[in-house]
């Protein structure tokens, strides 16, 4: 296992995920029509992309982004101006989402270069702000945003021939899926490699990392500006298949929560973990909800009257207790990295140690 | 010329003056210890030598040159770019409706042909006709602030740690800090990256020259391994290694990236009589490498043995210098050690 080349080709999680996901749609076909559920993983997808552009940053690095969403936003957008047939750019699918990329990248650097020595909350903060400036700034640039109408329809694209519509459910599935897949090998090539290391070597002990060498600057830059370009993609994803950006609202601080949700909850700094996040978490969302939301009415047990009876209503309160369980027994995420839980489980026992060193001296 | 050679050097945190005053030189294929009580400096100069603090006054030179980012013609393109940029940023900020209304609006009709350098000139104009306040200001301040925040980020990172290994000198630390999560392969890998050129492409799609690098650091990585003895255990994660075996794979890593001069600092600490053996014999063996080794260490038998030349600090004032016998010999030190004999 040294050095890791060679541990892709171990079976793991992604792997099953990957699978399942390939035969999810044969198995859908069968289903009642409300009960499908294909259409909606396509969202599961774009937040997996979104939450592998957050791990770089904050799995990797260590650096705590809580404004994933504005890297979305301007990725979503710029794919919009790009494409939208009311602006005079009008790429196809591929230049266009190429392009976004290196908007999100560009983004990323540019946020970075003045505020990168920040230190951990204080970057946070920063990140945070920046959140909330772009979606501001996307509602109130109407003459080139369309303000909080969104940009809207956007051509269907046109990918090996194929044009895919909003109404092309399955094509767009695999399409989203390959892309995921792109990202996901992409990913796990930089994990293993003289760039990977340097980001855990920052996240594991700057100062170390730094006595060997390593210029945290350069490190954590270009750490922000694949995150944010992996964002740019999962926003323009997003819009490409929904035809529209959504009004800038969409891309809020809790869209940054649920991904920065996706990212510990299935595992810092783990890709599996990462995607088995994004399946939990965004399939809880919105296909268990959504799903049971159907039934309910269905069967005529949802009183729009009784607001407890609407399962949307329960959606913070279970995401909220979920955090705090996961928290509590699994600090480290339902598929840690390796090492992380020998760390966290170290300091644990540390700790234990001390208490009952503690209890001996009394 | 000196490998190292710290002149004057005062190092003051708020009132207290840790460092007084101190010259040191450090010559190619030496074994130089610092010595000296508790809270004597020495660590502080080790800091300081490796760029982690900044010398209140004083310089350092290694191998003749002060170890710092040169300013070249590429440092000076940088500047001018990142103020050009910001001025950029500034004005089309404050414009930006007028601009995409005259640039964008103006131009396109709906599904014709979009005349690119008709809009391009239409925009030149619209910044050329706004008002001064609204071109000129602006991008004098963008370019002035873009200016002061590359120039004061640059000086301040001047001769930051990774600058200094740069130029060749490595280190190890008091408490181990190993990278934890990382196997023993990939803490002596890191340690290597001023060595490998490839970059973020490379890995990605797994370029030949990826491969090629990795072949060749691992196996380098793995020749140091060996010399410390620990290349049964390169698998192995870095915080399961026993705390003497943690201080050799510092040593191995600080030996990646081919220093020409390396800090120990109390490497011994915690070991045990036959273990601080092996390490002072795995010192000597760094010598023959051709790597200078500065060494900071309590274990006086130890120094005594393995030194060419010893330093004593005391309260953060260099009290001697000179051979172990010297040193051994010297009253200053004994009181320093010891205390004067009427207290």
């Amino acid at each position: 296992m040294p050095g890791g080349i060679r541990r892709s080709l171990v079976l793991n999680a992604g792997w099953v995920l990957f699978a399942v996901a390939l035969v999810i749609p044969l198995i859908d076909h069968a289903l009642p029509r409300d009960y499908q559920i294909a259409g909606d993983m396509r969202r599961i997808f774009v937040f997996a992309i979104l939450g592998l552009g957050l791990n770089v940053v904050t799995g990797y690095t260590g650096l705590l982004n809580l404004g994933v969403a504005a890297f979305m936003a301007i990725g979503a957008y710029s794919y919009a101006i790009l494409t939208c047939d009311i602006y005079p750019f009008r790429f196809g699918f591929w230049t266009a989402l190429l392009l976004t990329i290196g908007v999100g990248a560009i983004a990323g650097a540019v946020l970075g270069l003045p505020t990168i020595r920040l230190r951990g909350d204080y970057l946070a903060i920063v990140t945070l702000g920046f959140g909330e400036i772009t979606q501001d700034s996307l509602k109130n640039l109407d003459t080139i945003t369309r303000g909080t109408q969104g940009i809207n329809p956007l051509p269907a694209p046109t990918v090996f021939g194929y044009a895919l519509g909003t109404q092309s459910v399955l094509a767009w599935y695999y399409l989203l899926l390959a892309l995921l897949a792109v990202v996901v090998l992409f990913s796990r090539n930089l994990e293993h490699s003289r760039v990977g290391r340097s980001w855990i070597s920052i996240r594991e002990d700057e100062i170390a990392a730094t006595c060997m060498g390593i210029n945290p600057v350069k490190v954590k830059l270009l750490a922000f500006a694949m995150g944010a370009a992996m964002a740019g993609m999962a926003g323009a994803l997003w819009a490409a298949y929904l035809g529209s950006t959504g009004e800038p609202g969409n891309f809020d601080f809790q869209l940054s929560i649920i991904a920065l949700c996706i990212v510990i909850i299935g595992g810092m700094g783990n890709i599996s973990g990462v995607l088995l996040g994004a399946f939990v978490i965004m399939g809880f969302n919105s296909i268990v909800l959504a799903k049971l939301t159907t039934l309910l009415q269905q069967q005529g047990w949802m009183d729009t009257q009784n607001v407890l009876t609407v399962p949307g209503n329960w959606k913070y309160m279970i995401f909220g207790l979920a955090l705090i369980l996961a928290m509590r027994f699994k600090p480290e995420g339902l598929l840690p990295s390796r090492q992380l839980k020998a760390e966290l489980h170290e300091a644990e026992e540390d700790e234990r140690g001390r208490r009952t060193k503690k209890a001996r001296t009394q | 010329m000196s490998l190292l050679r710290i002149q004057n050097m005062t190092i003051q945190f708020g009132g207290l003056t840790a460092v007084n005053q101190v010259d040191l030189a450090v010559e190619r294929g030496q074994i130089f210890s610092v010595i000296g009580p508790n809270g004597a400096g020495k660590t502080t100069v080790f800091n300081a030598v490796t760029g982690v603090y900044e010398p209140t006054d004083g310089s350092i030179l290694i191998d003749g040159r002060p170890g710092m980012l040169p300013v070249s013609a590429r440092t000076i393109a940088g500047f001018v770019f990142i103020a050009a940029a910001t001025a950029l940023g500034f004005t089309i900020a404050l414009s930006v409706r007028g601009l995409w209304d005259s640039v964008i609006n103006a131009n396109y009709v709906y599904q014709q042909d979009f005349p690119w350098a008709k809009a391009a000139g239409d925009g030149l104009r619209f910044l050329c006709e706004l008002p001064w306040t609204l071109n000129v200001a602006p991008g004098a301040a963008g370019a002035l602030v873009g200016l002061a925040g590359a120039v004061a980020v640059w000086r301040r990172a001047r001769r930051t740690p990774d600058v200094v290994a740069d130029a060749g000198v490595s280190r190890t630390f008091q408490n181990p800090r190993l990278f934890h999560q990382m196997t023993v392969l990939e803490n002596v890998l890191v340690g290597m990256d001023t060595k490998l050129r490839s970059r973020f492409w490379h890995a990605a799609f797994r370029l030949p020259y990826f491969f090629r690098e990795y072949r060749e650091a691992k196996a380098k990585a793995m020749e140091l391994l060996a010399f410390v003895e620990l290349d049964d255990d390169a698998g192995a994660p870095a915080s399961s290694l026993s705390y003497g075996h943690q201080r050799r794979l510092e040593i191995a890593r600080a030996l990646a990236s081919g220093p020409k001069l390396l800090l120990l600092d109390e490497p011994a600490a915690g070991m045990n009589p036959s273990e601080s053996n092996d390490l002072m014999e795995l010192i000597r063996k760094i010598r023959a490498r051709g790597v200078a080794v500065m060494l900071i260490e309590h274990h006086m038998d130890l120094v005594m043995d393995v030194s060419d030349r010893i330093a004593v600090l005391d309260y953060g004032n260099k009290i001697a210098e000179g051979t172990p016998d010297e040193i051994q010999a010297n009253p200053k030190v004994r009181k320093a050690y010891l205390g004067t004999e009427d207290a």
